[in-house]
């Protein structure tokens, strides 16, 4: 029996490994209107409280505008108008300002309220096809940790990606 | 979800930066094989040589052999490896250095160019153009001549010592005795102690009179102190001024008869030993393998010579190396590594032949700094956060300044918000200096063009390049090098004439371009004049009506300028044929399109028989510009001064409407206006910016009862067009620094850019010339007399490809 048992280092870097291949990964989750939604943390490189937003006329309607974050211009986007959820911008206490990287450009995620991380294991994700055949590409999943919570997994870089 | 990269992504990231060093680094020693190259056409169209430049040109394209090969660049060091054998033969004397040749050279540098292009990914391989030159490459290397040992075979000199020269110093010898120097033997003593200052003294001394060819150690008249070098010196002086100059108690000199000549010559021991490291072996006595066609045969004898000479078996006495500084050898590899610093050169003397190159290498890496522009960026926004900083400082000030207990305090304060403005105000420029480059870089770029489309072409043109050291914004000289070699082409395709036809109108047979650059203000003008045909304005009318591009009425009613303006409309071209040169239609509008886009303007002025100028205008810096801040339905937009000729109070009056057209007079010209509120739709948005409860709007100054004016109009005017945008308020002047909006927004039309105001708000940059062609463009026009509501359907169309995208 004695043999059988792993020896520490191996067991550590199994660990390691699931990890590196995306078995356990940490999601954002966060509310837009009445869902709650989920991006990897990975590409969000800050949260902020709204800060003066300029419009940009001529823009894509889901555009709120820019702004400036020390020193930097970036564009604040809608994800409410986006994905057709309302047809005007609000704006509480609670609203934030996710910064959104990984498609060369740093684009501000404008959201209503930010809930908490979840460290999401392989079993805790379903594949979208579970809401039908048709999903659009930026949700890739559907996540549900223990507690009950039911978070739609996006990545929104197909979304910006722009040329 | 892949996200845990750990070290892997940082590894890569180091290798990118390795890369990015290699591909600078590379480009640098192009252009300065480019700025080589042209040297050394000019003193070869001058029926000179110059040995020291083939060294330069030789040591550059090693240096590159060695880079590419570091970072496995494989065809780029293919490339450099057939050229490097290239230039050994031309140094060597192998070949001669002919147009051929030079034309061979100029063409590698163009594809170093284009590799390295491909390998940043801007563009393919060129794979196909590679192969071609290295086969004429190959051509080249079979044609070797011998160079004439035959001069050398007439001096007395011993077969064992020819037999250990190195090729570079056996040229050297040829070369020195075909131009009729004197040969002179010296004989030298030295005491191994003190042998390595004692040589140089030697070197010093003997360098006015002439060059040292070779030394080597005797074998005789040494013993365990001293050490007997024999020196061979080519000189125009007579024996006598030698020997008055070197002369000492250990130093015997006498002249190497030829072996016709009179008199019996003094029989020379032959030299027993030489060094270790034969350095033969270094140079490639190979012809390069790429297959050439076979060519005729004289050169075959040459190279059978070269062979047999230099395998020679090497007199079999060795000495050791310590007594003796290395020969001459030809670095094998050069220090310079990827961000390393180059190795000081070791300080041993060494002979003059293979001396500069580590010591040219350190100084180019010493007195520069490479910077990525993104960086002096990321400054430059620290720059505009601090001025966040004096802004809080000041209002800071403002609340101490009212209680009168902190009198004290608050002028403390002022002092200190002072110097900090000043020192702010400093570090700003100090940072846009750095983003100065001198238009020499581009010029340089420039000459080669000329060289070679003047080659193509079959006309004899001298580029006369004044105000190289203007500075001009790194990003702009990027841009600046096709819209100029467009302008080149042109000059040289359409403007010179060829030399007969010079030759009758009584012009000078060699046609000048000449590059003319100097600061004017904050702009840099740029100017390319050649002394050409000039453009006659009828063949330009004719081409224009033969291509539809004006009616027969539009024609007769141009004035002269208008018609040179022609030439800027896509498609036009006088030629009915394309050449490789130009004649394709596409040219002169993408030059105008591109220092469109820099912020500058082109202005053509030509006369027929005499010559065309072109002038291009730029912005110094694409980074600083002054702006005048304005205000419409309570958003504030930035107007670019350059771009503002007035701005006067409107008046609903002054409006006076022409075919559903609203236009106003001014100064005696009708100028077409244009409501910008109307024209960015923004009646249907409610006014302000949003905010957060702590960071409130600044709300507009108020307005004293009784001056309020309603509107103004900024005029806005780019070349000669002009266009009265009304606005609401005239806020003020500003230099800002312009940044450019996501590429998430790049579609937006007639906003350049923005920029911060203070208060953390972001300001709007609006792009004058787009939007001024916008409002006279005639949909424009009928965009501006669509209700709102067609404009929102316009915009939701966009929303529904933006989804489908």
């Amino acid at each position: 029996m004695k043999a059988l048992a792993p020896r520490k280092g191996e067991g550590r870097s199994a660990m390691q490994r699931a990890d590196e291949l995306g078995k356990r990964a940490e999601y954002l989750a966060f509310a837009l209107s009445t869902e709650t939604y989920a991006i990897t943390i990975a590409n969000i490189a800050e949260i902020l409280k709204p800060l003066p937003i300029t419009e940009v006329p001529r823009a894509d309607p889901e555009v709120v505008g820019v702004m400036s974050v020390r020193g930097r211009l970036v564009t604040v986007v809608d994800l409410k108008r986006r994905f057709k959820l309302a047809r005007t911008f609000t704006m509480d206490k609670k609203s934030r300002i996710l910064l959104f990287e990984g498609t060369g450009e740093t684009i501000g995620l404008l959201v209503d309220e930010v809930h908490q991380v979840y460290r999401l294991s392989e079993a805790e994700i379903e594949p979208p096809t579970v809401l039908g055949s048709e999903q659009p590409p930026y949700v890739i999943g559907i996540g549900r940790p223990l507690g009950g919570a039911v978070l739609m997994l996006l990545d929104l870089a197909p979304i910006f990606f722009v040329e | 979800m892949p996200e845990n990269q750990g070290g892997g992504g940082r590894g890569e990231s180091a290798g990118d930066k390795a890369r990015e060093e290699f591909f600078s680094e590379a480009q640098e020693i192009v252009d300065g094989l480019s700025r080589d190259l042209l040297a050394l056409d000019d003193v070869c169209r001058r029926g000179g040589s110059d040995a020291e430049l083939v060294n330069d040109v030789f040591r550059a394209v090693h240096t590159l052999k060695g880079l590419s090969g570091l970072f496995g660049a494989a065809m780029m060091s293919g490339l450099s490896h057939e050229l490097e054998n290239l230039l050994d033969d031309l140094r060597l004397g192998r070949i001669e250095l002919t147009p051929q040749v030079l034309d061979l050279l100029f063409q590698s540098v163009e594809l170093y160019g284009r590799i390295l292009a491909a390998a940043k990914g801007d563009a393919a391989e060129p794979a196909a153009e590679v192969k071609a030159l290295l086969a004429a490459l190959g051509q080249v290397a079979q044609q070797k001549g011998g160079g004439g040992g035959s001069v050398v075979a007439q001096y007395e000199l011993d077969p064992g010592l020819l037999g250990v020269l190195t090729e570079y110093e056996e040229h050297r010898l040829r070369t020195n005795l075909q131009a009729g120097l004197s040969l002179y033997r010296m004989r030298v003593q030295f005491q191994l102690s003190t042998i390595d200052s004692a040589l140089d003294e030697l070197k010093a001394r003997t360098r006015p009179h002439g060059e040292i060819i070779t030394f080597l150690p005797t074998g005789e008249g040494g013993d365990a102190e001293s050490v007997e070098l024999e020196i061979l010196v080519a000189s125009r002086a007579p024996l006598s001024t030698l020997q008055g100059a070197i002369a000492g108690p250990h130093i015997s000199i006498e002249e190497v008869r030829r072996r016709d000549g009179a008199g019996p010559a003094p029989s020379l021991p032959p030299p027993r030993q030489t060094t270790s490291d034969s350095p033969s072996s270094a140079f490639s006595l190979t012809p390069p393998t790429t297959a050439g066609e076979a060519y005729p045969m004289e050169a075959g004898t040459g190279m059978q010579q070269a062979i047999t000479r230099s395998s020679m078996p090497a007199p079999p006495l060795r000495v050791d190396d310590s007594i003796l500084p290395p020969i001459a050898t030809p670095p094998q590899h050069t220090q310079v590594g990827a961000g390393m610093p180059p190795v000081p050169p070791p300080p041993a003397p060494r002979p003059e032949a293979a001396k500069p190159e580590r010591e040219l290498t350190l100084r180019s890496v010493t007195q520069t700094v490479r910077v990525d522009i993104r960086k002096l960026d990321h400054l430059m926004n620290i720059v505009g956060e601090l001025a966040i900083v004096r802004g809080v400082m000041a209002k800071l000030e403002a609340r101490v300044r009212t209680d009168p207990e902190l009198r004290e305090l608050s002028s403390d304060i002022d002092r200190l918000h002072r110097s900090f403005d000043r020192h702010l105000a400093q570090m700003q420029n100090g940072i846009l200096e750095v983003r100065m480059v001198p238009l020499g870089q581009v010029f340089d770029k420039l000459a080669r063009i000329v060289r070679q489309i003047s080659r193509e072409h079959d006309k004899q043109v001298n580029l006369v390049i004044a105000g190289a050291e203007t500075e001009i914004d790194k990003l702009i000289v990027e841009e600046l090098s096709d819209p100029l070699m467009h302008m080149i082409r042109n000059a040289i395709d359409h403007g010179i004439e060829d030399r007969d036809e010079r030759m009758r109108v009584g012009k000078p047979p060699v046609g000048t371009i000449a590059l003319n650059a100097f600061q004017k203000g904050n702009h840099v003008v740029i100017e390319v004049e050649d002394d050409g045909r000039g453009m006659d304005p009828a063949v330009i009318v004719a081409a224009a009506l033969r291509r539809g591009m004006v009616s027969e009425n539009e024609a007769r009613e141009m004035s002269a300028k208008d018609v040179l303006g022609l030439v800027f409309t896509p498609g036009f071209t006088t030629k009915e044929e394309a050449t490789s040169l130009s004649g394709r239609g596409v040219g002169m509008d993408i030059v105008k399109t591109n220092i469109g886009a820099l912020g500058g303007v082109v202005d053509i002025s030509s006369e027929v028989g005499i010559g065309t100028k072109m002038t291009i205008t730029l912005p110094i810096t694409l980074a600083i510009i002054s702006v005048l801040i304005i205000e419409v339905s309570g958003r504030t937009f930035c107007m670019p001064l350059a771009s503002v000729e007035e701005a006067i109070v409107f008046d609903e009056s002054m409006v006076r409407t022409f075919e559903n057209r609203e236009v106003m007079t001014q100064r005696g010209q009708t100028v077409p206006l244009a409501r910008l509120a109307r024209v960015f739709q923004l009646e249907g948005y409610k006014p302000g910016v949003w905010v957060n409860e702590e960071a409130k709007t600044p709300k507009p100054p108020e307005v004293r009862p009784g001056q309020k004016p309603k509107a103004y109009v900024v005029i806005g005017a780019v070349a000669d067009r002009r266009v009265g945008f009304v606005v609401d308020r005239l806020i003020g002047q500003q230099d800002i620094v312009i940044k450019a909006l996501g590429k998430s927004l790049k579609k937006v039309r007639g906003i350049a850019g923005a920029t911060e105001l203070g208060d953390q708000r972001v300001g709007l940059v609006l792009d004058a010339a787009a939007l001024i062609h916008e409002v006279l463009a005639s949909q424009g026009e009928q965009r501006l007399q669509q209700g709102v509501g067609a404009l929102e359907t316009s915009r939701v169309a966009r929303l529904g490809q933006g989804d489908s995208a």
